[in-house]
């Protein structure tokens, strides 16, 4: 028996300043755009306590899910078990443990807030978007370096190609604070990023979604690079470093070249010779499904 | 169902380095606990942890010390299986709760040289084993297992590029913000972890790596230490630090069914165990539900009463200590459990000395759990 274990793109989201959809990112976000607000995306409720990066991720979650067509007003439209998470941050709870270390230095354990210890565990992104949205499959938090947002694609096909899950969302996002700009020198990091949802071609045709680009190979390796096998997204320098969110704003980008009648694959590409690796990735327009 | 030979192991931990010391000296009941070695004790109010007593000079602490157990591990466990030192090409999926946040701290109060680079841990695999296709999970409590996971879903996978080998790993260290957060929560300070006992107090963590090495066939395999059977993992999606009974139970549940085992079936389990407050319980309940009639067949222990909870690296501990348990037929003790709570009355704990089981030991199931209910459970066997 072969199964199809093609994987396809049903929805996407954007969250940057000066680019809140893929069609902006891929035309590339303008300068001086306002930080996001995360409370004017999904409310007050629920942002108390949360770090940066756990406040973008539900923004990002709830934004990609309705795209896709899985999130409604009252709540998932398909089973719970069916949707995973595969969250890219290579920054993101870096702010939480500076500052509960300096309570700790300066004062004592008991000056520390019991709140912190959630979010002093770097998964909290991946683990709080599935609390917040009732997501149970399987929970991956990828902290990889420069190619983390290619990587958590890569392994969201993965665990969909071997059926453990129907559906993953995938979140790239990376905070900017202090702690962050002392650590890349005084550049900023871009204080947003993007989602997906993937999932497996026949899950998607059984609930009739619309298949918005599809997958092709990934490769992880430190050998020479080969030529560009498609278009190439740029990420505008004034944005700062995008880190583990560069692979998954550049996946977001070709959905945004798709959606606007691009139908030539586009190449996305982290990591360069200076850095443990780079990873390639493929994309297609929808009718390669 | 698809059986995947384990064909190397490396481990290090508080109690031990290498898998033959840390087996035996678990199954001696040797606790890894000390006095805090690397932090100012007049910050903290517990005192205690289960460090590997490694840094150069005592009682000062220095960056790096993640990576440094992981690559021990690995190195280990790559020649354990014939690989040899040059690693480029295969796959190398690190599980950890906590990355090299312990570097990211010494730089942000103490200055010592960090950059980004460095938060994980593809960057020192690449200088010391040339290794490239790395990856760096950071799924808090149960990283290595849901590493074994992905590990053993990258081996099966329907394509021709598919790898025949693969390596697994697990680490942490203890950072100043985890340890200090960790015991902000309790009531009273921990003093040391007592698994499953009704007068715990806590949990407290442990310095740890492990590293085993997987292949899709045993053909031209040097050795088979066991057989991974399958790896469940799923997300309670219920609360950031509690667990969820339910969720634990369809996780244990779902291993049983991918590894093609009843609940009957099983021998041994290597309980997650990490003594903290909540836990226990849920696990406890957890299990005891989904083993019904079974219950009180196989033999249980918890290794973290002498390595301390060694977080991402502690699934493959637990693999790693399962596995020699089966083929040798001795189940290390569960130190300090004297009165255990109700939730695990029926359970078969190892207390006191190592049991050496009465029939063969076969099956042995793993649990780990961690923070945001992320939950992953394997069954093994042994080769014995």
């Amino acid at each position: 028996m072969s199964t199809d274990t093609t994987v396809v793109v049903s929805g996407a989201a954007v969250l940057l300043p000066g680019a809140d959809t893929v069609r902006a990112l891929a035309e590339g976000p303008a300068a001086g755009g306002a930080p996001v607000e995360p409370a004017e995306h999904v409310g007050r409720k629920g942002l108390r306590y949360k770090d940066r990066a756990t406040q973008l991720g539900y923004c990002l979650t709830a934004s990609a899910l309705r795209d896709a067509g899985l999130l409604g007003d009252d709540g998932l439209t398909c089973a719970p078990e069916s949707v995973g998470v595969v969250a890219s941050s290579n920054f993101g709870n870096l702010d939480t443990v500076a500052r509960a270390l300096d309570t700790l230095r300066e004062e004592t354990v008991s000056g520390t807030s019991p709140m912190d210890l959630p979010n002093a565990s770097s998964n909290v992104i991946a683990s709080s978007a599935a609390i917040r949205y009732g997501l149970r499959g399987p929970n991956l938090m990828v902290c990889n370096g420069q190619t983390s947002g290619l990587d958590a694609v890569h392994w969201a096909a993965t665990i969909i190609a071997a059926g453990r899950t129907d559906r993953v969302l995938v979140l790239g996002v990376e905070p900017d604070n202090d702690v962050v700009r002392r650590l890349l020198g005084g550049a900023r990091a871009v204080d947003g990023g993007a989602a997906l949802v993937l999932e497996s071609r026949p899950a998607a045709e059984q609930r009739s979604a619309t298949v918005r680009a599809v997958l092709g190979p990934y490769r992880r390796s430190a050998g020479e690079p080969g030529p560009d096998r498609g278009r190439r997204w740029e990420l505008p320098a004034h944005l700062g470093h995008a880190s583990g969110a560069h692979g998954v704003l550049q996946c977001a980008a070709a959905v945004g070249w798709f959606d606007a009648g691009e139908r030539g694959p586009v190449h996305a590409v982290a990591g360069a010779a200076a850095d443990d690796a780079r990873a390639d990735l493929l994309l297609m327009a929808p009718e390669a499904a | 169902m698809t059986m995947s030979p384990i064909i190397g192991m490396g481990a290090v931990a508080a109690t031990g380095s290498g898998v033959d010391e840390l087996f035996e000296n678990l199954c001696r009941g040797r606790s890894g606990r000390a006095e805090l070695r690397g932090f100012d004790r007049t910050r903290f109010r517990a005192q205690h942890a289960y460090e590997v007593d490694n840094r150069p000079v005592p009682g000062q602490d220095v960056p790096g010390r993640a990576t440094e157990l992981l690559l021990d591990a690995v190195g280990q466990a790559a020649a354990d299986a014939g690989l040899g030192e040059d690693l480029s090409g295969i796959p190398v999926l690190v599980g950890t709760g906590l990355r090299e946040l312990r570097s990211l701290e010494l730089w942000w109060r103490d200055g010592s040289p960090f950059a980004d680079s460095g938060l994980h841990f593809g960057t020192g695999l690449r200088e010391r084993f040339n290794a490239d296709v790395t990856h760096t999970f950071s799924n808090a409590c149960s990283a290595s297992l849901y590493a074994l996971a992905l590990g053993s879903d990258l081996l099966h996978q329907e394509s021709e590029d598919a790898p025949d080998t693969v390596i697994v790993a697990g680490v942490d260290v203890l950072t100043e913000s985890m340890y200090g957060l960790l015991e902000r929560v309790h009531p009273q300070p921990p003093d040391r972890v007592r698994p499953f006992d009704r007068n715990r107090t806590g949990v407290l963590m442990g310095d740890g790596a492990a590293a085993i090495v997987l292949r899709r066939t045993e053909r031209d395999a040097p050795q088979v230490h066991g057989r991974l059977r399958g790896v469940a993992v799923n997300c309670d999606a219920y609360h950031v630090t509690a667990p969820s009974p339910e969720g634990i139970a369809e996780a244990m549940r779902s291993a049983h069914r991918m590894a093609g085992v009843k609940p009957s079936d099983v021998d041994l389990v290597m309980l997650h165990g990490t003594g903290t407050l909540l836990n226990d319980e849920a696990e406890a309940t957890a299990l005891a539900d989904v083993l019904g009639d079974s219950a009180s067949g196989p033999l249980m222990t918890a290794v973290k009463s002498m390595t301390g909870h060694t977080s991402g690296a502690s699934g493959l501990i637990n693999l790693i200590v399962g596995v020699r348990a089966l083929n040798e037929g001795r189940v290390p003790p569960t130190v300090g459990l004297d009165d255990p709570v109700e939730e695990a009355a029926p359970f078969r704990f190892v207390t006191g000395e190592a049991a050496a089981g009465s029939g063969r030991l076969n099956v042995a199931q793993l649990n780990a759990f961690g923070f945001g209910g992320i939950n992953a459970v394997a069954i093994v066997e042994g080769s014995r």
